[in-house]
């Protein structure tokens, strides 16, 4: 047999896959003859499934079999053609219309689009041989122009989720209103702006969708995200909260115009309105002092880094009658006073989910006193970014915090004393047994640890089985040596994946949202 | 704890405990249908697994007696299979023959913990690898005339790298 090189190599790795080592020396295997051509289609269809799109495509160049399985429209019902954001990269339209009918079919629930492939031959496309399609999510975010939409007759109809990613400068009204018809049914829409670009002063804004219009189409929205879009103010939070009358869920975090004006229609008109999330906005002590917060159904609300006054606070929370989840940090107005009026006039019985991160004017006597009450009913509790919270006060209010599920502690600020790692890690673990995430913040030149640590972590990791994600500080300046410890831990331990650095991974109360999986997006 | 007793298809009884044998949703249906009764001295017969493998899965089985059941929710699996765990994975160090001979009997038998971590482990095998590299390591017969096998190229170039 003449055979090449490579040939004997690949002949070799067959046969010694054949085989296997027993005592007696090398015997081949009685189950020699099963090769994976004897596993069933489905099977195989389920091996696949751990594939990438991109290593099933490659697959289909096996053989015959192979290929039709990886052309069963079942591996192909989430579909990203994003490359930048880890999708397939599509580059002809004639292909992507090809896909559409042949491989995804029936089967698509949710698709990613760039802006070079929405087209209305697209959309056609997707219209007719998805009748299923109920997720779609549109990246206008590089465009430079839009295509031509004037042709446009048919639009998927099923949508319950629709993400758009809007340009800076790209109108989209050529075609958005080729699509009113067609989106009545959306429930959940969000519409991204360009924040995380570069902000460069003084450039013009444009208005680049017209919301007034959109939401007439869309009577049936119960969650809406308006993320980081610089144009949106209160006039369009108006305009949504006219005709929508389902609205459960609103976030507008760091749409940096909105100043809350038309907060109390808002409320008013939306009765169901039980999430608001305002982060980063410009949010105005007077207007939020008008909202009839008595009689708001409001349970989850977000005023992280505005502006808002002591009194301001004072108010909101003596008026709530039952807030669950409140994330307040970054405000200079949030102080002691704040805490002790919420305990006294007002309602925090059903509070699970408490974030006030970097909250530099509140003391530790006062958050032990609020914690010491509120405590035990705590889900989520995040103290984040205040040098004076240290392991004591955490210590201290551990045994308190039995049903905590996320725990954010720590500031990545040089401290002058060190924290025992060690036995706060061994408070966590006997006194939350239900924890999931957990984040220590502080810089690891701060961690007092030692070879013994491993003891501390074991405990941790025994008592809290639940745990999947802990998020450690690794600084470049460091060797990062207590982050190694605890990761070859767990990592013994066949808990491969809970470890992670602060930098690859934020813990943050938002897990508890009602609506947390709507709001997610990519 | 009750006892019953599994029958391979080359004849060898196996006593396992009732609620191992149950991890396998093939044999729970089974004893549920016939209404076995845990003391009887009836041995449930496996016609389509043999003795070696009926003996590595319940190794498996009685291994994983305590893990929490696995998700319903097909819809969101995760795609990952780096999470296997080091016993899983020593378990699974056995040549092709028997790992494939072990996802059907886990198919067969219906026990979804050990079918998903098995085809894991074949999805790793496949992972980074050319179709040629594929073809070898699990000695598949190219089955394309040449003008096939460039038609097929063709149909997913577009999925190949930028």
């Amino acid at each position: 047999m003449d055979l090449g090189g490579v040939d004997v190599w690949g002949q070799i790795a067959v046969e010694t896959s054949q085989m296997f080592v027993s005592e007696g020396g090398v015997i081949k295997s009685r189950f020699a003859g099963t090769t994976i051509e004897k596993l069933p289609d489905k099977v195989l269809l389920n091996v696949f499934c751990y594939l990438s799109h991109r290593e099933i495509c490659g697959m289909a160049r096996v053989c015959k079999k192979w290929r039709q399985i990886a052309y069963d429209t079942r591996l192909w019902k989430h579909v990203s053609l994003r490359p930048e954001i880890s999708g397939l990269h599509v580059n002809s339209l004639d292909k992507l219309l090809h896909l559409i009918s042949t491989r995804f079919g029936a089967s698509l629930r949710y698709i990613e689009l760039p802006i070079e492939l929405i087209t209305h031959t697209v959309l056609h496309e997707l219209a007719n041989k998805c009748p299923n399609l109920t997720h779609m999510l549109l990246d206008f975010s590089t465009a430079m122009q839009l295509h031509d939409f004037s042709e446009m007759q048919a639009f998927p109809t099923k949508l319950k989720y629709m993400c758009i990613c809007l340009s800076e400068v790209i109108f989209m009204e050529g075609f958005m209103r080729k699509i009113y018809n067609f989106i009545n049914g959306l429930e959940i829409l969000h519409l991204i702006g360009t924040y995380e670009k570069v902000e460069e002063e003084e450039e013009e804004i444009y208005e680049v969708i017209n919301v007034h219009k959109l939401k007439s189409a869309t009577p049936n929205l119960r969650v809406i995200n308006l993320y980081g879009i610089n144009f949106v103010d209160d006039s369009h939070i108006d305009a949504f909260s006219s005709n929508c009358i389902q609205l459960e869920c609103l976030a507008v975090n760091f749409c940096a115009k909105v100043t809350g004006s038309t907060m109390k229609t808002l409320f008013q008109r939306s009765r169901r309105l039980k999430c608001l999330l305002m982060q980063g906005t410009n949010l105005q002590s007077e207007y939020v002092m008008q909202v009839e917060w008595e009689k708001s159904s409001i349970q989850e609300l977000d005023v992280t880094a505005t502006d808002l006054s002591t009194e301001c606070l004072i108010d909101m929370l003596s008026r709530i009658p039952g807030l669950r989840f409140l994330s307040a940090g970054q405000l200079n107005g949030f102080n002691d006073s704040v805490l002790k009026a919420w305990a006294e006039l007002g309602n925090a019985r059903n509070l699970i989910a408490l974030d006030l991160d970097s909250s530099d004017n509140l003391t530790d006597d006062a958050l032990h006193k609020f914690l010491s009450r509120y405590g035990h009913q705590l889900w989520g509790l995040a103290l984040s970014g205040m040098p004076h919270i240290t392991d004591q006060l955490w210590q201290s209010v551990l045994p308190i915090l039995t049903n905590a599920k996320i725990l954010v502690m720590g500031t990545q600020e040089r401290l002058g004393v060190n924290i025992h790692v060690d036995q706060l890690m061994d408070g966590i673990a006997n006194n939350c047994p239900n924890l999931e995430r957990l984040e220590l913040r502080w810089d690891p030149e701060n961690l007092r640890f030692s070879d013994k640590s491993q003891k501390a972590i074991d405990i941790l990791r025994v008592k809290c089985i639940k745990l999947r994600c802990l998020s450690l500080s690794r600084c470049v300046r460091s060797d990062g040596r207590y982050y190694e410890i605890v990761k070859a831990n767990f990592e013994r331990a066949d808990r491969l994946t809970v470890v992670r650095t602060t930098t690859c991974c934020r813990v943050s109360n938002y897990y508890l949202l009602a609506n947390y999986k709507d709001l997610i997006f990519n | 704890m009750p006892n019953i007793k599994l029958q391979s298809s080359d004849g060898e009884v196996f006593e396992v405990d009732v609620d191992i044998a149950k991890c396998s949703v093939t044999i729970k249906t089974m004893l549920e249908d016939l209404g076995m009764d845990e003391d009887e001295e009836e041995v449930v017969p496996l016609p389509n697994v043999n003795s070696a493998i009926l003996r590595k899965v319940i190794q498996w089985a009685t291994y994983h007696k305590d893990d929490p059941p696995p998700p319903e929710d097909d819809e969101n699996k995760d795609k990952r299979t780096d999470d296997i765990s080091s016993w899983d994975a020593d378990f699974l160090k056995v040549d092709q023959g028997t790992l494939y001979e072990l996802i059907l009997a886990a198919n067969y038998l219906d026990i979804k913990g050990l079918l998903e971590v098995t085809c894991k482990t074949v999805a790793n095998m496949i992972k980074g690898k050319t179709p040629e590299e594929v073809r070898k390591t699990f000695n598949i017969k190219n089955d394309f005339s040449p003008s096939e096998e460039e038609q097929v190229r063709k149909e997913n170039e577009w999925c190949e790298e930028k």
